[in-house]
Parts: structure tokens; sequence; C-alpha cells
């Protein structure tokens, strides 16, 4: 017979060690302070050494410790939509009560976020389905999402092009080598991207050829700039902000970064 | 007040005018401006085309309605292609606003292209599930255990189409059309720690960042916003002919009509800019030297 040595250890270390903490810190509040830095530490430091330690009980892809914090690693991120649900509310209320300014914005907000939560509940709850009913029909939560939730977004991203249309015009300038460097490169992307310079020549045929041609460098010379400078460009950043991750990692893992708790100064 | 201090104080108004007739116009009467295909396009629809019949394949969507006219036509294109070339497509949404409806928007429309692709055998939609990154660490080990139902609550050992794939190790493809982070989870994670190759289709904003990763390898691929779109919209077209007619009578939006109106925009855009920049030189050039 075998046990689930890993299952166990899990129980222990997530279920036992932080009701300990609780019941401890009833009575002091230092125990109430270190029981999350212990539960991080245990967090953080089971997956990685399921990498270096293959034994079952640690890495096996059904009941090993670190596949089983994955799984419980998706119900936690459940619960972060139920507690910005509750921030929204929160905040929201405040300002429609206080009738701060804006406060109408606010109403709506939360009278959207209630309709829209009561037909999907309602959907879900009487088994007529969310998005369609059993029969492939549209629910009135489709209808919500289809004829306010989608068009709403959409707009909202859509009117960027007129701001960035006039943020170009007014604050895009060749001021120093770096910011001309930028419009340079910016102008021979935008010009690279698209079939400007056979828009251009469309009333043209007989600058159409060399229309192609030139657009046809841009092209490369876009494809280059994207290939060489912006890509050496984009590894650096993302290999600084994968050590950056990492030194926070480690220092959440060693307690040493504590402003996760919400702790008070002092505390 | 010169004309040069005209200029440079310019009624914004007048920039959203020109801005809103330059996508406006295109759209009303489309001109069929040529398109060009790009590297990584042709990278990404060669490996698309590589596949075999009965191959299985992982579409997600993750992104929301602010993006869909970048997006959408990317993961409708792909799904196209898949089932035209008799490959299997798993559906599922890891963007937590609007995700699913667009997933199950685009499912509904392309099932209605294909009458003849079955449901749970050709193609499957398993839903929305929150928690991106962990979600793909369950993928790889067990697609069950994160997705233990499709998006009707059917348990997915129902399907044929799991037929011999219990994890992301079995899929030939993961092909994630997004917006923000989540592609680049697909790649970290994915591609890095399970060895299935990943093609993106980010938006035009996002595409910069995946350059770096096209350059070490670690994507088979990349649509890069509307034009990456469009350019693998005409792959399509030239490749299957039924899929070009399609493409050609859709009274639909397609990523082909659409770069139209973005090259007006462009075009606008470049204008301000340079008007911009004459003007502001002329102005110092008056100014007296202090």
């Amino acid at each position: 017979m075998t046990y689930p040595i890993g299952k166990f250890l899990l129980i222990f270390c997530f279920g036992v060690l932080p009701i300990m903490g609780i019941l401890l810190g009833l009575r002091g509040p230092a125990a109430r302070r270190q029981g999350p830095i212990v539960l991080a530490f245990l967090a953080g430091v089971i997956p990685i050494i399921s990498l270096f330690i293959p034994k079952l009980f640690l890495a096996d892809s059904e009941s090993g410790m670190s596949p089983r914090l994955d799984a419980y690693l998706i119900i936690v991120a459940g619960f972060a939509l139920p507690l910005g649900i509750v921030n929204v509310i929160q905040n929201n209320s405040k300002r429609a009560m206080r009738r701060e300014k804006g406060w109408f914005y606010a109403v709506v907000l939360l009278f959207g976020l209630f309709a829209t939560a009561a037909v999907g509940l309602y959907g879900a709850i009487s088994g007529e389905g969310i998005g369609f009913r059993p029969d492939g029909s549209s629910t009135p939560f489709k209808w919500i999402e289809d004829n306010a939730f989608r068009p709403l977004q959409a707009t909202m991203f859509a009117l960027l092009a007129f701001f960035m249309a006039s943020a170009a015009f007014r604050a895009f300038r060749a001021r120093n080598t770096e910011a001309t460097i930028l419009l340079v490169a910016g102008l021979i992307v935008m010009t690279g991207r698209v079939p400007l310079l056979e828009l251009l020549a469309s009333p043209f045929p007989a600058l159409q050829p060399a229309a192609a041609s030139a657009s046809a460098w841009f092209g490369k010379l876009t494809e280059w700039i994207m290939n060489v400078p912006n890509s050496a460009a984009q590894s650096g950043i993302i290999i600084g902000a994968a050590l950056g991750a990492a030194a926070m990692a480690i220092r959440v893992i060693l307690g040493i970064e504590r402003s996760y708790l919400g702790l008070e100064k002092g505390e | 007040m010169t004309l040069l201090d005209r200029i440079l104080r310019i009624d914004r108004r007048w920039i959203f005018l020109l801005v809103g007739l330059s996508v406006l116009i295109p759209i009303l009467i489309p001109l069929g401006l040529p398109i060009s295909t790009t590297a990584p396009t042709q990278a990404a629809f060669d490996f698309i085309e590589g596949l075999q019949p009965g191959d299985v394949v992982w579409l997600s969507f993750d992104y929301g309605p602010s993006s869909a006219p970048e997006n959408d036509p990317m993961a409708e294109g792909f799904m196209r292609h898949c089932l035209s070339k008799d490959v299997k497509v798993i559906v599922c949404a890891l963007y937590p606003l609007g995700g699913l409806g667009l997933a199950n928007s685009a499912v509904a429309r392309i099932a209605a292209e294909f009458p003849n692709k079955k449901y749970g055998v050709d193609y499957v939609n398993l839903g929305y599930k929150d928690g991106a990154e962990a979600v793909m660490r369950r993928l790889g080990e067990n697609i069950a255990s994160a997705f233990p139902t499709d998006v009707n609550g059917r348990p997915v050992s129902e399907f044929p189409i799991f037929q011999g794939v219990q994890s992301l190790r079995q899929i030939k493809l993961v092909f994630t059309v997004a917006t923000g982070l989540i592609g680049e989870y697909w790649i970290t994670l994915v591609n890095s720690q399970f060895g299935t190759p990943v093609i993106v289709g980010p938006t035009a904003v996002s595409a910069p960042k995946y350059y770096a990763f096209l350059s070490s390898r670690q994507m088979a691929g990349m649509l890069g916003g509307m034009k990456g779109a469009a350019e693998y919209e005409q792959l399509l077209m030239k490749r299957y002919p039924p899929l070009g007619e399609f493409y050609e009578s859709t009274r639909g939006f397609t990523a082909i009509k659409g770069m139209d109106a973005q090259t007006g925009i462009h075009l606008v855009i470049i204008l301000f800019v340079v008007v911009g920049n004459v003007a502001f030189f002329m102005h110092r050039l008056r100014q007296p030297r202090s």
C-alpha cells in the first residue's frame, strides 16, 4: 500500500499550519506576521525543489506536491475575481452615497455590474446556459455582451486613434538626438507596415511601379529595424525584467519583501 | 497671428475630423491596396501547412473586444486553415475581459462555414479558465485536470478529439491570439517547458516584443497586428481556392478590408508628425537666440 505523502504534506503545510498560525495569532501578533511568511516560503520553495528532486511525492503529474499546488493556484486565482468585485462595489457605492464628483457614473457602473451578473447567474443556475441556450439561441447575457460590452470596449480603444494623432502632432518632435532617432524609426516603420506609397501613387498609374519598389524597400528596412535593433533591445528588457522578477521572488520566499502582507508601519 | 502659429495651435477637433475621415472613407470605398508578406507571417503559415490531417492543435482566445478587429481575423483564419486541412482544433479562452464571448462567437461562425465538421471530433470549445499561468502549467501535465468539462459542461473524456491527447505535450501547435502578457506566458511556460511549438497573433502594439522570441526561435511564427492577419488571409486565399472565394465574397469584416483604413490613418498621422515638426523648426528659427 502506498501512502500519498505529497497530499499529507500539502494538507499539513497549507491546512494545518495556517490554522495553527491563526490560533497562535489570536494570542501573539508576532505569530500573525510569521504565518503568511512561512506559507509564502513553502509555496515558493516546493515548485523549485521539485525541479531538482524528481521524487514522485514532489513532481508526479497527478499526485505530486508541485502539480497540486498549480491546481490550487487556479482556485486561488478564481477568488481574485470576487475580491475585485467586492472592491468595485465598495468604492463605487461610497462614491454614489457621498455624491462625490462623477457619482452618476458610479451608479451606472453598479447597475451594469448587477444587471449583467444577475442574468449570467440566472443562466448558470437555471441550466439555461450563460451565453447560449441548449437549442443554440442567445441568452440575455449574450445580448448584453454583444450590444453593450463589446461596442463599449471597442469604442474606448478606437478613441485612442484620435488622441494618438493629436498627441503625435503636438508632442512627437525632433528636439534632440534620441528623439530624432525615435522619430525617424517611427516614420519608417509606419510607412513600411502599410501600403502607404501605393495609396499615394494610386491616382498616377505611371508612378505605381516605382511606388511598389519603394514600398518593398521600406518593408525590408522595417523588418531590419524590428529584427535587429528592436529585437536586441526587447531581449535586454525581457532578460532584465526576468532577473528582477527572480530577485523579487527570492526576497518574497526568504521573507525579506513583506509589502504584500499589507502590514502597517512598525508591525 | 502668422500661418505658422495657426498650424502650431490648430484646434484638435480638425485633427479628429481628419482621423475620422481617413478611417471612414476607405471603409465606405474599399481601395484594395496590395499587401506584401513578411517573414514572421510566412513562417507561421508554412508551419501550419506542415501539419498532417488528424493532428491536434490548440487555439487560445487571449484577447478582448477592444482589439477584436485586429485579432478576430487571425483566430478565424487559423480555424478555417486547420479545418480545411482536416487538422483538429481545441479552443479555450484565458483572457478574463471578454475572451470567452469572442471564442463562442468565432466557433459558432466557423462551425456554420464547415457544416461537415463535427463538434467534439474535429473541434471543441473548452471555455474560459481563470489564472492563465497556472492553467498552462496544468495543461502541460493533464488537460482534463485544468478543463474537466467543455464550455457546455460535458466531460472532456466524452470527446473523440482527446483520444491520444492527455496534455500539451501531444499537441502539435499552440496558436495564441493575444493582447497583453498571456501570449508571452505561452512561450515562456509552454514552449520552454513542454517543447510545444507556439505561434502568437498579437496586436500591432505588442508585436515588437515578440520579435525577441522569434529571434531566439521560441516561436514558430507570428501574425503581427492587422497587417499580419491580412497577410495570412491573403496566403490562405492563394493556397485554398474555396477560402479565396469566401474572403472575396463575404460581407463581414476581414483584415484585408481593414488594411485600407489602417493605411489611411497611418498617412494622416505621418502627415501630422511631419507638419508639426516642420512648423516647430521654423518657429524655432524665427525666435531670436538668447
